[in-house]
């Protein structure tokens, strides 16, 4: 298995490290956080290419780090003149394989003895003259002039590696669909080809030049004779017609997967996924050590879905499986512990979640954790009537919604505050305010058995004293005794033989949507003024 | 169980290899090492034609294994920042014998020098602390090693921890009395196993448990009577076993004889022997398709024609025994004949052999 990924220098990734788990990885991670990104450095690093091109032939400026490039043009022009970027990607690896052993040694960046691939990309000295020309040159673009980079693909033991080495097998699904006249991309391709053995190919090769020759022999033959009957003034030498026996023509461009008789291209876009998903996963371990899935859940229904999800966590077995995902379905049927969040360029992992809680969410598939993981400020309520009051009392103070402010409210509809609050503990790295009814008892009584997750300033409890009220409703009536017109006002309450109390019980969120709409404010209850300080 | 064979001439060793590879279990992985370059391709030919496809064992060359496995992936341990990038077969290190530091043992363009591959290779495996045999005992069950005898110094100090190994089967094939090649001249590791003597080395590791030795006295090549009389180059004091011949084929001019020189042209168009001399050194005068001695190992003649030097000379009429490492070049030579072996001397009859002469 993978054991340490190392990327540098690489689109957004300048210095990142990952420690990836066996089996299954889920990566996830805002827009632009580098998922895709990584799986096409794992993929290079592994295979020498991408998209089935080999590194040299497609290496080009916009693969480095656009800060350090920039960083290292203007350091040009200073006493402190950089080295030019580079990229590196290395993948430290584990197994007592002996085609892994092979790659084991200790030139890598750890300097540390390990079976493992490294891909390194770097000013090639052959060309060390002409670079210094084209940087002293002082009309250049700022542009990196790849030309002079070389791309070094080694294993560890310091062996220049020409093709994938025995061992690495990898299966890339990625999530775009074919519409070509090819029929399969190059990663179908090439799983497909792996499904057979050489002498397979061999013979499917020679039976299909046969089948060829015959058609040339008997089917263009009539053809042919009345072209040379004729052709004698046309041209002073014989002309025919021949199938192409040229490699172009070779089987694999013109034998293609079918689905139940359709051809791949024509399939659905949803099952396209689930075959890809299925060729990668069926073969022998040994022959996919790892798989790299992009976004299963794109063109899928959620009945595919659940089938795809299902069929990779079955056949997954001793492979190591690194899936980026937006879906929160994806994530919580494979399990949040797997969960690796990508943010700023940085990962951190959450295998601390406990087995009951990573269990809960399983079964909870349908609750939106990744919006709890990706969120910079998560403000969790109990449901739409204290989200819809957060919101207006926040804008009512700060005079923009939260989520202009980047806050995400997240309503709970009844999943647990504790549950929510160990994966928020687990991310860290954003302030979470969890704001929910004293149901008559003291806040010490709910704060206590979630204390472990909360941390000062940074995740915290909001609840009202129970003496101003057990709910939401009755909190709101307390904090506006003063003036009890104005949010019966704001209420839009017409019926004098009604209390406020009574009134909003009876209409929970139809109050919490009068007063959210409402021309004139309302006095907040005082946990929700704290919540929202702490947040903004 | 670690193992050696040692066996005489002729005595097809490295079909006991091949034999070994394609008949064990499928399972294994091998690697076979042989010192010579001829000795690899010739090595790979046979394994190719015997083994099932896909058991095909790896063949590698002593120099290449030791960069490959010994040196490369460890090199930064001894010398930090350095890559191994080829060998410097003929070079020297600048400063000679005083170089020191990674200088003594790579050049300019990072190529190791022949010269001391062996104890690079050495030092790096001490260096990486058992890294090296470990990263090996992963990769391989079984090494082969043809032609063991050409091993010598760090070489053999190698070989001791692959035998020290737990999971890794160590098995060499080769004859002491065929070292012809000083491997390693500037090396000062085990001396004292130097050419013939390695056979002490075998002793030692025999006694220690570590490795079963055994003794192999039959050659299908050469007839009983040049079988016996290659006994006789080597003195009593190494204990060599008599070697039997399982060869019996009479031609009419069967056994080892001494001619004029004189006598040459008719005996060349009579038998057609194959030239064979110790070094160009010797009959340099004489336009004769000649081989040298160190190049003909592993190779088979009918018959032979050996010019011999003085040593060699004396030997074939006093019976004065020759230096260690004579004695191995004429074993080697003498043996590669299946029928007959004839020296040119100015006096055949002063010679302990049947002399030949024209129309005799």
């Amino acid at each position: 298995m993978i054991e340490r990924i190392i990327v540098e220098g690489y689109r957004l990734f300048q210095k990142f490290e990952l420690e990836p788990s066996d089996g299954l990885n889920i990566i996830v991670g805002g827009n632009e956080a580098g998922k895709s990104t990584l799986l096409e450095a794992i993929g290079l690093a592994l295979t020498g290419r991408i998209n089935g091109r080999w590194v040299e032939e497609v290496l080009n400026p916009y693969w480095f780090n656009q800060q350090q490039v920039t960083d290292y043009f203007s350091s040009l022009s200073t006493e402190a003149a950089a080295s030019p970027p580079e990229i590196l990607i290395e993948l430290y690896l584990s197994s007592s394989d002996p085609d892994v052993q092979l790659l084991r040694g200790v030139h890598n960046s750890l300097k540390t003895d390990a079976p493992g691939v490294s891909l390194h990309i770097r000013p090639s000295d052959d060309y060390a003259v002409e670079l210094a020309e084209y940087l002293a040159d002082a009309t250049r673009p700022n542009i990196l002039p790849v030309e002079y980079y070389e791309v070094q693909w080694r294993d560890f033991a310091d062996a220049r590696l020409h093709r994938r080495p025995n061992g690495l097998g990898v299966a890339f699904i990625d999530s775009r669909t074919i519409r070509s006249t090819h029929g399969v991309d190059h990663n179908t391709r090439e799983m497909l080809t792996n499904f057979m053995d050489a002498k397979e190919r061999a013979a499917i090769s020679v039976a299909h030049r046969g089948a060829r020759q015959t058609i040339s022999r008997e089917a263009l033959n009539g053809v042919n004779e009345r072209i040379a009957a004729e052709g004698v003034a046309l041209y002073d030498r014989t002309l025919g017609l021949q199938m192409d026996q040229s490699a172009a023509a070779g089987w694999e461009a013109s034998i293609v997967p079918h689905v139940e008789e359709v051809p791949f291209a024509m399939a659905g876009q949803g099952q396209q996924a689930a075959i890809k998903v299925a060729l990668a996963l069926n073969r022998s371990a040994t022959s996919t050590a790892y798989v790299l899935i992009e976004e299963p859940e794109n063109h899928l229904s959620h009945t595919a879905l659940t089938r795809l999800i299902d069929r990779i966590q079955s056949l997954a077995g001793g492979r190591q499986v690194f899936i980026t995902t937006h879906s929160s379905y994806v994530l919580n049927r494979l399990g949040v512990d797997r969960l690796r969040l990508l943010h700023a360029g940085k990962a951190s992992a959450f295998s601390d979640i406990s087995a009951e809680t990573v269990g809960y969410f399983r079964k909870l598939s349908g609750f939106d954790t990744l919006r709890l993981v990706l969120a910079d400020k998560l403000v969790l309520v109990e449901g739409p009537s204290d989200e819809m009051l957060f919101e207006r009392a926040f804008l009512d103070t700060h005079d923009k919604k939260p989520i202009d402010a980047g806050i995400d409210i997240v309503s709970m509809k009844g999943v647990s505050f504790a549950r929510a609050l160990e994966l928020a503990a687990a991310i860290d790295h954003h302030k979470v305010a969890a704001i929910r009814d004293n149901d008559g008892k003291e806040p010490e009584h709910w704060r206590r058995p979630i204390a472990e997750y909360l941390a000062d300033g940074k995740r915290d409890l909001f609840i009202g004293g129970p003496e101003l009220g057990s709910t939401l409703e009755p909190q709101v009536v307390t904090a506006n005794a003063a003036d009890e017109a104005a949010l019966r006002q704001a209420l839009g309450i017409t019926d004098e033989s009604t209390s406020t109390e009574e009134w909003m019980h009876d209409h929970k969120t139809g109050a919490a949507l009068r007063i959210a709409d409402s021309p004139t404010s309302i006095v907040y209850p005082e946990y929700l003024v704290r919540a929202i300080e702490f947040v903004a | 169980m670690n193992r050696a064979v040692l066996a005489v001439a002729g005595s097809r060793k490295t079909q006991s290899i091949v034999n070994a590879c394609a008949n064990g279990p499928t399972n294994v992985r091998r690697l076979a090492v042989t010192y010579t370059t001829s000795g690899q391709a010739e090595l790979e030919r046979r394994l190719r034609s015997t083994c099932s496809p896909g058991a095909v064992p790896e063949v590698v060359g002593w120099y290449a294994f030791l960069m490959r496995h010994c040196i490369r992936p460890y090199l930064p341990l001894k010398y930090p920042g350095r890559h191994l990038r080829g060998l410097n077969f003929d070079g020297e290190p600048a400063g000679g014998r005083f170089a020191t530091g990674a200088r003594r043992f790579l050049d300019s363009d990072s190529r190791a020098y022949k010269l001391h591959l062996s104890k690079l290779a050495y030092d790096v495996v001490l260096v990486s602390e058992g890294a090296v045999i470990d990263r090996l005992t992963n990769i391989y069950d079984e090494i082969y090693i043809d032609e063991v005898q050409d091993l010598t110094g760090c070489d053999l100090r190698i070989l001791e921890m692959l035998m020290n190994a737990d999971g890794i089967d160590l098995h060499m094939v080769g004859d002491v009395r065929q070292s012809v090649f000083d491997t390693n001249p500037r090396d000062q590791n085990l001396r004292k196993y130097r050419g013939v003597k390695m056979l002490d080395w075998f002793n030692v590791h025999e006694k220690s448990g570590r490795l079963d030795v055994q003794h192999n006295a039959e050659t299908w090549r050469s007839n009983q009577e040049i079988a016996r009389f290659s006994d006789t180059i080597f003195p009593p004091k190494f204990t060599f076993q008599a070697t039997v011949s399982k060869q019996a084929a009479v031609t009419g001019h069967d056994g080892v004889y001494a001619l004029g020189a004189g006598d040459v042209e008719e005996y060349l168009a009579t038998y057609r022997p194959q030239p064979l001399r110790p070094t160009i050194a010797v009959a340099r005068k004489v336009e004769l398709p000649f081989q040298n001695f160190g190049a003909v190992k592993g190779l088979t003649f009918e018959r032979v024609l050996i010019y011999p030097t003085q040593p060699i000379m004396r030997f074939l009429t006093m019976g004065e025994p020759l230096a260690d490492q004579a004695a191995c070049g004429l074993y080697v030579a003498v043996t590669r004949a299946m029928h007959s072996v004839a020296f040119v001397v100015p006096d055949p009859s002063a010679t302990r052999l049947r002399p030949w002469q024209r129309g005799l």
